[in-house]
């Protein structure tokens, strides 16, 4: 039998469909994650290459605890914001990556649980394997929230076939080199146009090395008030700010979004860029030879700013199975094997003295990298954060950038900055001491 | 004798008593509109009455997202008084929005008088005209930042063919919003453009010809017929880049991100970087709820001004 579809038959009926589909859309939505008992973890990734290292990871997990790794990659840009809005949702993975600036921000407003209990109950695991820095980066308020994945220093690269072409001795991989002679050397290398000395990033994260080298630092001890204005800093800030304005013998800033350190080394023309051995496995596409050095010292020695990130279990994961599977991930993600893994990629220094440095050269001198973290040669200053940090960085990331313009003085920038940073640290001493309250 | 001119009153005749008639918002017509309107409807509730309801209780408490909010009372809209950063915000945002939108409209009322002229394949141009508007910004962004750069770009070369020495577009004090402005211009134009287009395709050529036989200049043409009966669609364009101009985001963030200092942070990117960078909710929904009365109340002084200067034929 053969029935008519009136015009309005066929509406109704469209209508019911759409809903269907909506409904079936919902459902299939809520139905989809993780299976049960999969031991979930989340990372940046922003390239085919790491992406391999963190699948070479998740077979390491699925080897080692016999259930299913679950990976969330996302491009490191996006990464945060990811993570705030899955632990707000209560969907962040049992374990999640944070960039060591950030474990005081979360730690102090209650994100991720600290694992002091985990590791005193455990005599399978303890932290004496990995370097100082990275217990000192993963840690706050005296309690440890993070096991570190990579630890390093910032050391300088330098561009071996220009120094050579120059006549120029190579710089000593264990001596580190004066300022006065660093800045000598850059403008000895400098061709206006053509050719330039030095390059780095116009922003605080670059700056904090010159400022630690110079016995100075962003915040006092007691993290109180900004000490930007203090001799020491403001010497620090100079120097950099002259190598730019006065000396130019760094490559014209061509905006403030997209500069990149590395991309005007990778060009051939810039002797020495300050960057991480992170940036190594970037690097080995020169067109150049090249190596590292320590990083120049100034008045308080060479102490470069050491930077890492860890891996930190969400306090959402409370007790039980749960609590007890993030444990292990988190062990086995940060385990000697899985940091062979990562080493042997050539992604960056591992966090624990156990596991093998597997870089290949170049860079010759990768060697001082390890010797740097454990205080051999030169010394490392951990980078100190406070738990508003993105807001610190922010203010900062306002106006120093245009000190590199020489659009306002190094003096006039600190004096507009420090009492709105004075008012920052204020309010980190109140969340320290509202996370301490909140502890008990 | 009066007479008596009250009408006449009748009384009323009883009738058959017959069914109640349905209600209009009850018949199968009004029920098949409202399954059809339902979905736009829940849409609108969920996602953006719903949220700005949230931002008005937000507003009222300090939330960092991670752990439990404490009210606030009014605090966080007291915050915004002694808040240099906001107030330079809503400076800028002003400032992108004054500029921008006379440009933009026109640009776009000019393109589509140029386009209506007969021109042939006028298809091709509208459609390569709206390129621009259809290309997301992120790319468009991109594409800007090196166009600006100082040395070597390609707006400085072609001023340097003029002999004018350019200058740092998004690195200089007192360029980086100009810039800004120009991109976004060029972003958004076909917009305008195509609505115009259509209006002016809709105004009856007897008023030309009509203009024409009383021998009436084109200035006064343009003036006389071609504005009023163009008004409501000049009214839509104003009333809709005046709401996108004030949430202008993505190509400040992208191509200046807010600097040098402060000069290109508009109004919405300080609402996200307080809301998602700083953990500080409960002042970026009293500054967006701020963000939104200002725009109720320039768009309800636009509707008001609309009743004088929009021509409509009914």
């Amino acid at each position: 039998m053969s029935t008519m579809l009136s015009r309005r038959g066929f509406l109704g009926m469209t209508g019911f469909a759409g809903l269907g589909i909506a409904a079936a859309g919902t459902l299939a939505g809520c139905s989809s994650g993780p299976p049960p008992g999969a031991a979930t973890w989340s990372m940046w990734s922003s390239s085919a290459a790491e992406k391999k290292v963190w699948d070479d990871f998740g077979k390491y997990v699925e080897q080692q605890l016999k259930v299913k790794s679950v990976a969330s990659l996302t491009p490191s840009p996006s990464y945060p914001t990811k993570l705030d809005l899955q632990l707000v949702s209560g969907t962040a993975s049992l374990v999640t990556a944070l960039n060591g600036t950030l474990i005081p921000t979360y730690a102090a407003r209650g994100a991720h649980r600290p694992l002091d209990d985990l590791i005193a109950n455990d005599p399978d695991f303890t932290l004496d394997d990995f370097y100082k820095t990275s217990k000192s980066i993963s840690s706050f308020n005296g309690k440890t929230y993070a096991i570190g994945f990579d630890v390093a220093p910032t050391v300088m690269y330098y561009n071996k076939d220009l120094l050579n072409k120059q006549g120029i001795p190579l710089p000593s991989p264990t001596e580190p080199m004066s300022w006065a002679t660093f800045r000598d050397l850059c403008k000895q290398l400098t061709k206006p146009g053509q050719q330039y000395g030095f390059t780095c990033a116009p922003a605080i994260d670059d700056l904090v090395s010159w400022i630690y080298c110079a016995g100075g630092n962003v915040m006092s001890a007691d993290s109180s008030r900004s000490t930007l204005g203090d001799p020491e800093a403001i010497e620090a800030l100079q120097y950099v700010i002259d190598l730019f304005v006065k000396d130019q013998v760094t490559p014209p800033i061509k905006n403030l979004v997209t500069e990149s350190s590395l991309s005007n080394f990778m060009q051939g023309n810039v002797a020495f860029m300050q960057n991480g051995p992170w940036q190594v496995v970037n690097a080995r596409k020169a067109k150049f030879d090249w190596d590292i050095i320590p990083f120049p010292a100034g008045a308080a020695g060479s102490k470069p700013r050491v930077s890492g990130s860890s891996f930190a279990i969400p306090s959402g994961v409370r007790e039980g199975a749960e609590l007890d599977l993030a444990w292990k991930l988190i062990k086995t993600l940060t385990s000697t094997g899985a940091l062979d893994i990562y080493a042997k990629a050539g992604r960056n220094n591992p966090a624990r003295l156990s596991a093998g440095s597997a870089f290949q050269p170049p860079p010759d001198n990768l060697g001082i990298v390890q010797e740097i973290l454990a205080g051999k040669l030169a010394g490392g200053h951990a980078f100190d954060v406070t738990t508003n940090w993105n807001q610190v960085k922010q203010l900062l990331g306002q106006d120093l950038p245009r000190t590199f313009l020489g659009q306002v003085s190094v003096p006039d920038a600190i004096n507009g900055l420090t009492p709105r940073l004075d008012i920052l640290m204020r309010q980190h001493l109140d969340t320290v001491r509202q996370a301490t309250a909140r502890k008990g | 004798m009066a007479v008596d001119l009250a009408p006449a009153v009748t009384t009323p005749t009883p009738s058959r008593p017959t069914s109640k008639p349905t209600p209009r918002w009850r018949s199968r017509e009004a029920l098949t509109a409202w399954l059809f309107i339902l979905p736009s409807l829940i849409g609108f509730l969920i996602f953006t009455a719903g949220p700005v309801v949230a931002a008005g209780v937000i507003s009222l408490l300090n939330w960092n997202l991670f752990s439990s909010p404490t009210w606030a009372g009014l605090h966080n809209f007291a915050r915004l008084g002694p808040d240099p950063t906001f107030w330079s915000a809503l400076g800028n945002t002003v400032y992108f929005t004054l500029v921008s939108v006379p440009l933009t409209i026109l640009v776009s009322l000019a393109l589509a008088l140029l386009l209506n002229q007969g021109v042939r394949r006028v298809a091709v141009f509208r459609s390569l005209l709206l390129l621009p508007y259809a290309t997301i910004t992120v790319a468009v962004a991109f594409v800007w930042i090196w166009l600006y750069i100082p040395h070597d770009g390609l707006v400085n070369a072609v001023l340097g063919w003029f002999g004018i020495n350019g200058p740092a577009w998004l690195i200089s004090d007192n360029w980086a919003m100009p810039a800004l402005i120009l991109m976004s211009v060029w972003k958004s134009f076909g917009f305008g453009m195509v609505v115009f287009l259509a209006g002016l395709q809709a105004i009856p050529q007897q008023l030309y010809e009509a203009g024409r036989v009383d021998g009436t200049s084109p200035w006064n043409s343009f003036r006389h017929i071609t504005l009023p009966m163009l008004s409501p669609a000049l009214f839509f364009v104003i009333v809709t880049s005046v709401i996108g101009s004030f949430q202008v985001f993505d190509q400040a963030l992208i191509m200046t991100n807010g600097g040098p200092g402060t000069r290109t942070t508009t109004l919405v990117m300080y609402i996200y970087r307080t809301g998602f960078e700083n953990y500080d909710q409960g002042y970026a929904a009293a500054q967006s709820l701020v963000l939104f009365a200002f725009i109720v109340v320039i768009t309800a002084g636009q509707f008001l001004f609309q009743r004088r200067l929009v021509h409509y034929d009914n």
